[in-house]
């Protein structure tokens, strides 16, 4: 193999692929990427054993076909200190050789052949087509509400759920609840449905950069399949399905909210904000009370202070109530809906709040008791 | 059989049952009567546990003649006269029964010689029967012989332990009168062999070091509150945590120089160590309260053993009060033991790192050959953590690996203090420096100690946040726990946990603390395992300790765990936190947190002292 090709671009894929390695492995082969030279590009491929990504590079100019398989950490460190515009990468043995205007690397490898296989995504079988800005949408918009990667017991998933054109992410952490929903360009008869891990979409998100792009989505009985972009940059990213049943949600999303307002997001988003400067560990809560035209949002620390925001509420509708909320909580919901009007709706202290913008997405969120 | 008066010797014998209960009840009525006599020294000597003989012998003021009969009479005393009396006891003895009871149940002579009386008399009693008054030769004050002791009482006597058990029984009952009287010799004497001898005139201070051991002074505080002067004043010893025994028998109460067990008491001074030793511990401990005698009831049982205070909780605050003050100022870090670290002891002599107090095994704490010693609290009570003490030559060679000789630079001092620089070892503990020398710090102890601190303080302004789940979680629990929940519901509340029944073995989880949440802990498992030790082990009757047991359990659930990688800003925030919560020496079972590595100690081992 022998290719030259342009460092930035090398620079962005291999960082991309990187993030799939796992440092925890103790395999080295599984601490490498591998480099596969054919048809004119180049392709970077790594995974974690769960999950896998292929990220095409176009601007090279591939010298001589092949393969090389070595370790991530070197070649991303190698090709970010360098300074040159192109590099050389060349192939041979179990080594590759990066050079550039005045320098000459040798690092070593392992064949490429003992490199698990990464299947190419299944054009045929495709599932469904959706507009990358889209997609990415969807996913910012269900992945924040999942639990933090560490809890053992909770869903470390977003639920992917197609029905005809209709698209869904869902995403809960047991004390919220983020529905998404958006439509496909087009997409293959019947239904889908699938829980998807969440350092998938994280990487997936990371994989999107032309809004205009589409992405391509396969799911078969244990496996999702995306492919970003048709291009010879193409990227695909293969992820292990959740196992399990995803809480039944449409039920705790409530029907009967009795009290409702609209604000301004980035208002109710500086309120919170604010209100929450003086929190502490041991009690979170932000206490929100409606009525009266307005909306007072007050905390208290006690060996810290208190503090109270006012916000104008002219068309508040419904009983005052006083509720509370982990002010993170609104916090992450508003910052995923680019701005814009929120509907908030109530129904009593100790039951759900629910933030809808349009039909495009729910949230519905657990209060806290206040002191 | 027909409704009739008792005899007088049944009625003795009926309240020897109460008052006389072993041998080791004779010894304390008799040195009680003889420290009230005015005795300058007394000596006890027993047989066979004191079964055979029990002979307490004092050179107190002495009983004249003719008034020998009278004193094994029953009701009969010196002490008091009239009703007004008992509103303010000064004596130990005042009922007017120990000598009758004691005298219905055993062979008494009581031998006595006033000392201005040239000679002394005896009088004799078997079972009840008093023998005619002779006269005798005796030294000045009064000799008491009880033999054959519950003769005619056989079950009385089937109930008694070994000879050896009851033997140890005396000796405590020696030890707390000897200790409220440091004033007075005493001497004990266990089948020949003196087990007991206490010099004549001691402070209290030396009485209670020497009756504690000697070898412990170094752990023991000083304590004490005089505000409320002659109505209300405290003074005592208490042992530091590390000293802690399994049973509440080392806890010395003494009420106005009594020898008292009150529960007050043993509660406020269980509170004041509640994180410092582990749980089924007790600490270390001989107070001695001043109270008015008009606001305490000694005439509650027949022994006087139990008390009952006008304002209980006056006295448990002072008690709780002053000892907490005195164990917070305490430097309670305890050291390692460079002397028994294996293999690098250059010369046994000098391996001698500890005082020669006697030490606690640790080690599941700080590796295999690691002991934690007591000498750290020789300098506790004078200087916690101030400078004092602090070799500064000895800390600049450590800290910067120096030659002995040779100026080092005064400005590499204050960042011992300020800018503690910490490494992790092995995941589990941090090590860093104060002025003393080099801390271990266990990080699961440590943060679990500072959740508790955090989750207390914040409990006692009102329930925990809780934070509502979308759909209850379920938890699986024993048939029965699920009915534990009923009995658990205030506690719960004020946890911030909202749990019903959902079916016999099924709970429902509405709510959970949203702190818990934050640090990752499930609502199911946790709650699973609260009802789980509800049910089996049960959970302390008295509220507060039933929550501190939760927040213990909490605490320990959401601190960082024995393995987790600590970031730089993790590491520094936990170290600042070790700073702001009182008792960061010890988790919240009483484990410590912190092991100390002492410059001098180090010294020592390389040879340079």
């Amino acid at each position: 193999m022998k290719v030259v090709c342009d460092r930035a671009a090398v620079l962005d894929a291999l960082g991309m692929a990187s993030s799939v390695v796992s440092g925890r492995t103790p395999s080295p082969i599984l601490h490498c990427v591998k480099l596969v030279a054919s048809d004119g590009r180049l392709s970077i491929a790594a995974t974690d054993s769960e999950i896998a990504v292929r990220i095409g590079v176009a601007q090279v100019d591939v010298q001589d076909d092949g393969d090389a398989l070595v370790p991530a950490d070197k070649l991303v460190q190698i090709v970010r200190a360098s300074e040159d515009a192109t590099l050389t990468l060349h192939a041979q043995k179990q080594a590759l050789h990066i050079k550039g205007a005045d320098s000459h690397f040798k690092v070593l490898g392992f064949d490429p052949k003992e490199y698990p296989p990464i299947k190419d995504f299944p054009e045929s079988k495709a599932d469904c087509i959706v507009n990358a800005a889209q997609f990415r949408r969807l996913v910012t918009r269900s992945l924040f509400a999942t639990a933090v990667e560490n809890s053992r017991y909770a869903i470390n998933g977003v639920l992917f759920e197609r029905s005809g054109r209709k698209l869904r992410l869902v995403a809960t952490d047991g004390r919220r609840l983020a529905v998404a929903r958006g439509e496909c360009d087009s997409a293959a008869d019947g239904d889908t449905r699938c829980i998807i891990p969440t350092k998938a979409l994280n990487i997936l998100n990371r994989l999107i950069d032309d809004p205009d792009a589409s992405v391509k989505v396969s799911v078969d009985s244990h496996q999702v399949r995306f492919l970003i972009g048709d291009a010879d940059d193409a990227a695909m990213l293969t992820s292990n399905l959740v196992e399990g049943s995803f809480p039944p949600f449409e039920d705790v999303i409530p029907k009967d909210q009795d009290k409702r307002v609209t604000i301004d997001a980035s208002e109710l988003t500086s309120a919170v904000r604010r209100a929450a400067l003086l929190t502490n560990q041991e009690s979170k809560g932000v206490r929100l009370a409606f009525g009266d035209h307005r909306l007072v949002l007050s905390s208290r620390a006690p060996e810290m202070g208190e503090a109270e925001i006012q916000v104008e509420m002219p068309e508040y509708q419904g009983e005052p109530i006083e509720i509370g909320f982990n002010p993170s909580f609104i916090v992450d919901a508003l910052k995923v809906i680019d701005g814009g009007p929120v509907m908030i709706e109530l129904k009593a202290p100790n039951k759900p709040g629910v933030l809808k913008v349009g039909q495009d997405f729910t949230y519905v969120v657990m209060p806290v008791s206040l002191a | 059989m027909p409704i009739r008066v008792l005899s007088p010797l049944l009625v003795n014998q009926i309240a020897a049952g109460e008052v006389v209960e072993r041998p080791a009840s004779v010894v304390k009525e008799l040195v009680e009567n003889a420290v009230d006599a005015g005795a300058g020294r007394i000596e006890v000597s027993i047989e066979n546990g004191g079964l055979d003989l029990i002979q307490v012998a004092d050179d107190g003021t002495g009983i004249r003649a003719d008034e020998l009969a009278l004193a094994v009479a029953s009701h009969a005393t010196s002490k008091i006269a009239d009703p007004g009396d008992l509103e303010a006891i000064s004596t130990m003895g005042f009922r007017g029964e120990a000598l009758a009871s004691i005298a219905s149940v055993s062979r008494l002579r009581l031998l006595s010689r006033p000392h201005d009386v040239p000679e002394g008399a005896q009088i004799e009693v078997e079972g009840g029967t008093l023998r005619p008054v002779r006269p005798a030769s005796a030294a000045p004050g009064t000799t008491v012989l009880v033999r054959t002791l519950f003769f005619n009482t056989p079950a009385r006597r089937k109930f008694l332990r070994s000879a050896r058990a009851e033997a140890g029984r005396v000796s405590e009952v020696v030890e707390a009168i000897a200790m409220a009287h440091p004033a007075v010799g005493f001497r004990l004497e266990v089948d020949g062999r003196a087990t007991i001898d206490l010099p004549a005139g001691q402070d209290r201070r030396a009485r209670v070091v020497e009756i504690l051991g000697r070898g412990l002074e170094p752990e023991l505080l000083e304590i004490g509150d005089e505000t409320g002067g002659e109505v209300l004043a405290m003074w005592g010893l208490v042992g530091l945590p590390r000293i802690a025994k399994a049973t509440s028998k080392h806890v010395r109460l003494f009420l106005n120089g009594r020898f008292v067990t009150d529960r007050t008491v043993l509660h406020a001074l269980r509170e004041s160590y509640r994180g410092l030793v582990e749980p089924h511990r007790s600490p270390v401990a001989a107070l001695f309260l001043r109270v008015d005698p008009h606001d305490v009831d000694v005439n509650v049982h027949p022994a006087k053993s139990e008390v009952r205070f006008r304002n209980p909780s006056m006295i448990h605050g002072l008690v709780h009060r002053t000892v907490l003050r005195r164990l917070r100022q305490a430097d309670l870090v305890p050291e390692l033991d460079l002397a028994r670290m294996g293999g690098a002891t250059p010369d046994p002599k000098l391996g001698g790192a500890s005082l020669g107090a006697p030490s606690q095994r640790s080690e599941g704490h700080a590796g295999p050959s690691w002991t934690w010693s007591g000498s750290s609290a020789a300098r506790g009570p004078t200087a916690p953590a101030s400078w004092s003490g602090f070799d500064l030559d000895a800390a600049r060679e450590v800290m910067a690996g120096s030659a002995p000789t040779g100026p080092a630079s005064a400005e590499a001092l204050p960042t011992i203090r300020f800018a503690p620089e910490v490494m992790q070892v092995q995941r589990r503990y941090l090590v860093t420096q104060d002025e003393h020398g080099i801390v271990v710090i266990d990080q699961h102890a440590l943060h679990e100690r500072v959740m508790f601190e955090r989750l207390r303080e914040r409990i006692e302004r009102g329930p925990l946040e809780s934070q509502r789940l979308l759909v209850p979680a379920t938890a699986e629990v024993d048939a029965g726990a699920s009915e534990a929940i009923d009995a658990l519901e205030p506690l719960l509340m004020r946890l911030g946990i909202e749990a019903t029944p959902l079916g016999p073995r099924t709970v429902a989880v509405h709510a959970f603390p949203s702190l818990l949440f934050e640090r990752g802990v499930e609502p199911a498992p946790f709650v699973q395992e609260l009802l789980t030790r509800a049910a089996d082990e049960g959970l302390p009757h008295e509220p507060e300790a039933a929550l501190a047991e939760v927040l213990d359990m909490m605490a320990c659930k959401a601190a960082i765990k024995s393995g987790d990688r600590l970031s730089e800003s993790e590491l520094a925030e936990l170290l600042a936190l070790r700073e702001t919560v009182e008792r960061a020496t010890n988790c919240p079972h009483g484990r410590p947190t912190s092991l100390r590595l002492t410059v001098r100690d180090l010294d020592r081992q390389f040879g340079r002292s």
